[in-house]
């Protein structure tokens, strides 16, 4: 991993333990006064300043049009998976008590969907950017463990399931069009 | 397809809400019973239908018969649409029974051009004219999705096959899915003829509830707008006044308006939500619905109905729902203590629960007052995956910015936090420091730690008036004690064996569940 994957893995998670991380650059990192130590680590605001500055350089070299249209492309699939996850948790206006299998099953057809869609986004914009690779693999694992029962793989928080990975990488994308979440939400 | 696609609501329609849709049929009857209501006409659903199969033949073969319910409203209002030197103004909105997220609702001020403009200006004032045509091209742009025709015609003619076509856009189609309505049909399409609460002095517009929805106290309850279109009351946007300030203000039209919803509530048998709008102190009812009601006002309402000889026991029972009464014995924000709070902000119910603590919008200070056993609500402009440490420690969350489907509404449902969301930008600052509670179910975030409280069957006097009701009407008496067989649960199973076995009287833990539960199987 690189000083860039180490500092956004964890600027995206916000905390994350040493073991989680399973990086040997952490003590440098922390050495550099760039991440703060703890019973979790987390970026100092210096941290924050050198990631933005490797993104900057990383962004710089990249064919920005492929980029902006992987993001526009993901748009257009990301209003659908999130109405897929809140269809998930809610049913009728409320909490879905999963005690309805046709219910579920439709919703989690159209997971397959939303995946068979979301692919080829990643795999563009991978190409441009090799770091969001390990989106399409964190994805597919994502969904392989939905197929096989362990629905909490969905959407729930501090995992890595499919709505974590798919914000981090929704994260990314604004990040690597250069774009900001503020603006992106006016 | 019906022989009659275009039916006038002159009070002589004659017609079923299935055809009329439900504000068609509503404002037939307000007219039949002698009530102001502008002139309107309604399209019917089974055009509706047919126009999902054939929308441009559709639209082509009943286009005469709009162009004459267009005659009738020009004839009932001395006006002429398209042209001046009076203009008509049209309002088209959908009649589906439901509101639907997805279906297109109104569309007003329809029929502008340059000479219409002018000849507005010329009747009432410049300032009118130009308010109500930026007014219509905001809305036709959003509604409509498409620029706004020069010909006034045109415009009718798309903005009703938008509200046709709107019946089938996914997200409607997802709500009916989602919901089990029938998908099967179309909605009717209302074209009324406007009035103006944006026409300066002694104008305006509002809601009007013949009595209070949410606490279910009999008084009057509604939010009243000067110089307001229905739009504005409805959108949140704007800041509206109280009822009450009506009666300042013009006391004989609030006086009609009063005796309007006296009216209303005697026609229906039912507590009535009421869209008015005030033109010039002349009073407009524009359409009428049973009014959606918190869970107290529910067993309070059928209460007082019955009390006032508009309905009988039977009836008032079936206004009150299981889930009506499994709500208000759960902890809860009750109405009253709710609307003695100040309303710091508004937004989106994400997360259901009701949630107190000190707001906190940085993630790192949150986290140190949750370690320091503080109760923490998070507020942030919006969150994102690196907040859920944050979100792990705080027992609400608001947002800026964000619909139902957002990060931080989708993680609040999973974690079981209160979440309003969507509040608006402005909100993170006005709160931060302060002690708030977070109430998820309304959408609301209100000044103060406020207390929950339950009701009780034994102690709740509205639930034991409602229970000695029950003894008297359902077909099974169940006691909280006594010498009868014991109904363990009050489920659907349990109850129907319990009659099965040919019991009249049990003993419950909840008497009144169990009972409502015995005549809702029964009728």
């Amino acid at each position: 991993m690189s000083d860039l994957a180490v500092l956004q893995a964890i600027r995206l998670k916000g905390r994350v333990n040493r073991e989680d991380l399973g990086s040997d650059l952490v003590d440098d990192l922390v050495g550099a006064g760039l991440l703060v130590d703890g019973p979790t680590l987390r970026l100092s605001p210096e941290g924050r300043v050198r990631l933005d500055e490797l993104l900057a350089s990383e962004r710089s070299s990249v064919d920005s049009s492929v980029i902006a249209c992987a993001y526009s492309e993901f748009r257009s699939v990301n209003a659908e998976f999130k109405a897929l996850v809140t269809d998930w948790q809610l049913k009728n206006g409320q909490p879905n008590t999963h005690e309805d299998p046709v219910y579920d099953a439709a919703v989690l057809a159209r997971l397959d969907e939303v995946h068979q869609r979301v692919t080829p986004i990643v795999a563009a914009a991978s190409a441009e950017l090799p770091r969001l690779g390990r989106y399409a693999e964190k994805l597919q694992s994502a969904l392989d463990r939905v197929h096989a029962g362990e629905t909490m793989w969905l959407s729930r928080p501090l995992i890595d399931s499919y709505h974590t990975v798919w914000f981090e990488l929704h994260e990314e994308l604004i990040l690597a069009a250069g774009l900001t979440r503020e603006a992106e939400d006016a | 397809m019906s022989t009659r696609p275009v039916i006038l609501l002159d009070g002589a329609a004659s017609a079923p809400s299935e055809l009329l849709g439900h504000k068609g049929h509503g404002i037939d009857m307000m007219r039949r019973n002698g009530l102001p209501v502008p002139p309107a006409f309604c399209i019917t659903t089974d055009v509706g239908t047919q126009y999902r199969v054939e929308p441009e033949t559709t639209m082509s073969k009943i286009w005469a018969d709009i162009l004459d319910g267009v005659r009738a409203l020009e004839d009932a209002t001395s006006r002429t649409f398209g042209h001046g030197p009076r203009p008509l103004l049209l309002s088209v909105r959908s009649g589906a029974a439901v509101s639907m997220p997805g279906m297109m609702d109104t569309l007003l001020d329809l029929g502008f051009s340059d000479d219409v403009e002018k000849a507005l200006a010329a009747e009432g004032s410049a300032e009118f004219a130009s308010d109500s045509r930026r007014r219509f091209i905001e809305s036709y742009a959003q509604i409509v999705a498409a620029t706004v025709p020069g010909d006034p015609y045109e415009q009718l003619r798309a903005a009703v096959a938008a509200v046709f076509a709107s019946w089938d856009s996914p997200r409607a189609a997802a709500y009916r899915s989602h919901h089990g309505l029938d998908d099967q049909g179309g909605t009717a399409v209302v074209v009324q003829a406007m009035v103006f609460g944006n026409l300066g002095e002694n104008s305006g517009a509002g809601v009007m509830f013949s009595r209070n929805p949410m606490t279910g106290e009999d008084e009057k309850f509604g939010e009243w707008l000067p110089g307001g279109q229905g739009d504005d009351v409805v959108s949140g946007t704007v800041d509206v006044e109280p009822i009450t300030c009506l009666r300042e203000q013009q006391s004989a039209t609030y006086d009609e308006l009063i005796s309007a919803a006296k009216s209303l509530e005697r026609l229906t048998a039912d507590v009535q939500e009421i869209e008015f709008t005030i033109q010039d102190g002349a009073l407009w009812l524009l359409q009428t619905r049973a009014a959606k009601r918190s869970a107290q006002a529910a067993v309070r309402l059928a209460l007082q109905l019955l009390g006032d000889g508009l309905i009988d026991e039977a009836e008032a029972l079936r206004r009150v729902t299981p889930a009506h009464v499994e709500a208000l014995l759960r902890p809860s924000l009750q109405p009253e203590t709710r609307f003695t709070a100040d309303l710091l902000a508004t937004g989106l119910p994400a997360g259901p629960g009701v949630a107190s603590g000190r707001a906190y919008a940085e993630v790192d200070a949150a986290i140190d007052a949750a370690d320091r056993g503080e109760d923490v609500i998070l507020v942030r402009h919006h969150t994102s995956p690196d907040d859920i440490h944050g979100m792990l420690v705080a027992r609400g969350i608001i947002t800026e910015t964000g619909g139902a489907t957002s990060h931080a509404a989708v993680v609040s449902r999973e974690l079981g936090r209160a979440a309003v969301v969507g509040c608006g930008s402005g909100v993170t600052e006005s709160l931060a420091g302060k002690l708030v509670t977070v109430d998820g179910n309304a959408g609301e975030v209100r000044g103060g730690v406020l207390p929950l409280s339950a009701w009780s069957e034994d102690s709740t006097p509205e639930l034991r008036e409602l229970a000695d009701l029950a003894r008297r009407v359902s077909p099974l008496r169940a006691h909280a004690g006594g010498d009868y067989p014991r109904l363990d649960r009050h489920s659907e199973i349990a109850v129907r064996s319990a009659m099965a076995s040919g019991h009249s009287d049990v003993v419950s833990d909840s008497p009144l569940l169990a009972m409502l539960e015995a005549i809702r199987v029964s009728s």
